[in-house]
């Protein structure tokens, strides 16, 4: 990769009016691995491959449940993640405590945004280095939204960040309209077979390498992992060869 | 731009040798970038508009508001960079509040302009950090009515010894538009984004220094003028984010809102008609 | 004078002698406010099957003096909200501002299709009693809040200048808790009973209370405000006059006033 004079520090302009150091950062949300986020009209569901170090280690933590309604999916700098985590816990407490109200989504989104923001104004700080999809159901009904370094956030219908994730979007994208009237097992199944997609060859979705998340209308958010998501697994890719194949041909982004 | 590269533009706050601030001028273009936003300033209210590009297929439909209030009675929106845009917004929200809690009364619309461009200039001062990324358009309505302060005892006298003037005239429509530099002015019709040329000639069209549009036109041509801007990037889909702010007796009743569903896919059909009738008539003259 | 500019303007100290600051200090510990200073009276409210009725006089008095009498006591939070002040006015103004403050905030987002409800509110309204208490410097306020709760149901609760909570289905701060809640209760004496309760009989109950108030309460008017919350909104009325009275029964109090025998 070439050096060029403005990419020193998130307070420097290049010419053409790019920030070099916070575009840097959102690379090191490509370097983590994928996650997927699917709405319906009644359910959130975020899908999240862990990695582990070597093959006896644990696996990293991926679906970080905040509050009673809702949870992320991080890809990127864990430790960015737990930092923005806690302050979302911290955030979403006082407004059940305040208000005796479950945060609205977009409003702890915008208030990480802000946070992440700061970031890239002022010197001697660093951009987060870590996406973040936030899934939940609000009064307003279920959400989810993406989170970006630079402090974008978009409301979205099904999204996928990490590596190798155009090919998720691309099968999100090829279903887009299936989800909105979709079942809470047909939303989980979906959110799976769009992390599959994102997968290299030789990987396979099993019980230790994914997690899922599952909020709902008169539902609480949800961690499933290990045994919890065998039955999923196994009813999703059972008709294996009849499930569209995209993989081929497909770009992967770099 | 000869002098780039000779290490003046490394740094914010520091000048060249003739002069120029490098740093704020790669921030502009930032701005240059962005979606197209305007604002028009109408005899009875003033209208913003906002051309957002879709960037992904996966963005939610009507979600991802970015025209912004600012107290009740003003919006803001912005071309640029979309967090810097909010940071602005969350600034412009503060002063506004703080205003309240100092006058019990709302901001008024110049006074939120200069404390926003005094805001944007100090980011200008500094090595430690960056010019704002936006160029931001702030329209609001300022109450001519004396209102209610507070949990109100009593009224006063209307007029005379209670320090008003009778028969002043004060409120109405304002429109300014705040650049990274911090440089603001009032305008009656402003435009900022990639399409800001075309935006800018379009609005210069309508003669708003007459103060002859109403409001309900203005929001009719700022959908018509978006569509124009939007020419430039074809390729790109978009949606029309439209605001508006009227007198106490207009239809926002002094507040800024939304421009309701029917009146803004109104505006839009109009728009998209306009556009295929001047296709007809270049058709026309290609003929010729 | 000298060269120094925060000597400017005051006595030389080579002719006066030194300021003595010992004027400035203050001896004692901190004192915050030990009594309200302009007050208003009672708030009644009571919950009827479709909503809440609530309403409190126009008067603030300071002391026994009725000094301001067009003050609305009653607050219009947002469609579904309403708050009624009891206690000092100026701690209420206080309290109008920081509601005011918050709806701008609620309203920041266009669409505004989740609203805070009344439950939401008196939550809040509670902490900040609740805070000012714990630093010593309470609101010196008894305040009902009026409304619906998330799930579109009557809600009436009260907080007061100590942060205690209480809710129930009928409800009133000063001396209406001693002299409306038992005209109240005759006719909803439990949550069971809201139910057959209807607007025109819970506006009916409630102006009563307001008129017996008015002739027992020495700190009460007869003009005052009454608000009906419903799912179609807030019906707030803020010029009412108690109708059919009759002071015929004073005639026969002893024993107190001018009297001859």
């Amino acid at each position: 990769m070439f050096r060029n004079n403005y990419d020193n520090d998130s307070v420097t302009f290049s010419p053409q009016g790019r920030i070099f150091q916070v575009e840097y950062a959102q690379e090191a949300v490509k370097q983590g691995s994928v996650v997927v986020g699917v709405v319906s009209k009644t359910h959130a569901v975020l899908a999240a491959i862990k990695r582990n170090a070597e093959e006896l280690s644990s696996y990293q933590k991926k679906i970080i449940p905040i509050d009673s309604h809702y949870g992320i999916a991080l890809a990127g700098l864990a430790s960015d993640a737990r930092v923005l985590s806690n302050f979302m816990k911290q955030q979403s407490l006082a407004s059940r405590l305040t208000y005796d109200r479950a945060i609205p989504l977009s409003e702890i989104t915008t208030r990480i945004a802000d946070r992440a923001q700061t970031n890239t104004q002022q010197y001697g700080r660093r951009p987060y280095g870590v996406g973040l999809l936030i899934a939940g159901v609000d009064a307003k009904g279920p959400h989810l939204f993406e989170f970006q370094p630079s402090g974008v956030t978009q409301e979205m219908v099904a999204c996928g960040i990490g590596a190798r994730s155009q090919m998720a979007r691309t099968y999100l994208e090829r279903n887009l309209d299936e989800f909105d009237d979709a079942s809470r097992e047909e939303l989980i199944k979906h959110a799976l077979r769009a992390l599959k997609e994102s997968l290299s060859q030789d990987k396979e979705l099993t019980i230790d390498n994914t997690s899922i998340g599952v909020g709902g209308v008169n539902e609480n958010f949800k961690l499933y992992e290990g045994q919890e998501i065998a039955g999923w697994l196994e009813t999703t890719f059972e008709s294996r060869e009849s499930a569209p194949e995209g993989g081929e041909g497909m770009e992967v982004d770099s | 731009m000869t002098s780039i590269g000779t290490g003046y533009d490394l740094s914010n706050s520091v000048f060249s040798p003739d002069g120029r601030n490098f740093q704020v001028e790669y921030a502009v273009k930032a701005v240059e970038n962005g979606g197209t936003a305007i604002g028009i300033r109408c005899k009875d209210g003033v209208v913003l508009a906002l051309e957002k590009l879709i960037t992904s297929k996966l963005l939610k439909h009507g979600a991802n508001k970015r025209i912004a209030t600012v107290d009740r009675n003003m919006g803001v929106v912005s071309s640029g960079l979309l967090p810097d845009g909010r940071h602005f917004v969350s600034r412009a929200r503060d002063e506004a509040a703080e205003w309240r809690r100092f006058y019990k009364a709302p901001i008024p619309t110049s006074a939120l302009a200069n404390r926003m461009g005094s805001y944007v200039q100090v980011y200008t001062l500094y090595s430690s950090v960056r010019p704002f990324g936006v160029t931001s358009i702030v329209g609001g309505w300022d109450p001519e009515s004396e209102l209610p302060v507070d949990g109100q005892v009593g009224s006063g006298p209307s007029v005379g010894a209670g320090g008003k003037t009778e028969g002043a005239q004060h409120g109405g429509p304002f429109l300014y538009m705040i650049e990274p530099s911090g440089l603001y002015w009032g305008y009656y019709g402003a435009a900022t984004g990639k399409g800001r040329q075309s935006a800018k000639s379009e609005l210069e069209k309508l003669d708003l220094a007459a103060g002859n549009l109403t409001l309900e036109e203005g929001v009719k041509e700022a959908a018509r003028i978006i569509y124009v801007a939007h020419e430039d990037s074809k390729d790109k889909d978009f949606e029309l984010e439209m605001t508006w702010v009227s007198s106490l007796d207009g239809p926002t009743k002094g507040r800024h809102e939304e421009v309701p569903k029917e009146l803004r896919e109104e505006a839009e059909r109009l728009a998209k008609k306009a556009l295929e009738g001047d296709d007809d008539e270049t058709d026309d003259k290609m003929e010729e | 004078m000298n060269h120094l500019p925060q000597a400017w303007g005051r006595p030389r100290d080579d002719v006066y002698g030194a300021y003595d600051s010992s004027h400035l200090q203050t001896s004692g510990p901190n004192q915050h406010t030990q009594s309200p200073v302009v007050t208003g009276t009672s708030v009644v409210a009571v919950k009827f099957k479709d909503g809440v009725v609530i309403a409190a006089d126009n008067l603030a008095s300071y002391g026994s003096l009725a000094r301001f009498t067009d003050v609305k006591r009653l607050r219009r939070f947002n469609s579904q909200v309403v708050v009624g002040f009891g206690g000092d006015v100026s701690d209420m103004q206080y309290l109008d501002r920081l509601l005011n403050s918050l709806d701008i905030r609620e309203n920041y987002s266009s669409a505004s299709d989740s609203p805070l409800h009344a439950k939401n509110l008196h939550t809040y309204l509670s902490k900040v009693m609740y805070k000012r208490r714990s630093d010593f410097n309470p609101l010196w306020n008894h305040l009902l809040v009026a409304g619906l709760d998330g799930e579109q149901k009557p809600f009436l609760a009260s907080a007061d200048l100590l942060g205690t909570t209480f809710a129930s289905s009928t409800l009133a701060t000063g001396f209406g808790a001693h002299l409306a809640q038992p005209i109240l209760r005759r006719t909803v004496p439990d949550e069971d009973s809201v139910q057959k309760v209807t607007k025109e009989q819970a506006v009916e109950l409630v102006k009563e209370c307001m008129k017996v108030l008015f002739y027992r309460d020495a700190r009460s008017m007869d003009k005052y405000s009454i608000a009906v919350v419903t799912k179609e909104g807030v019906d707030l009325k803020e010029d009412e006059k108690l109708e059919k009275q009759s002071w015929a029964f004073a005639e026969g109090i002893r024993g107190y006033g001018t009297q001859i025998n």
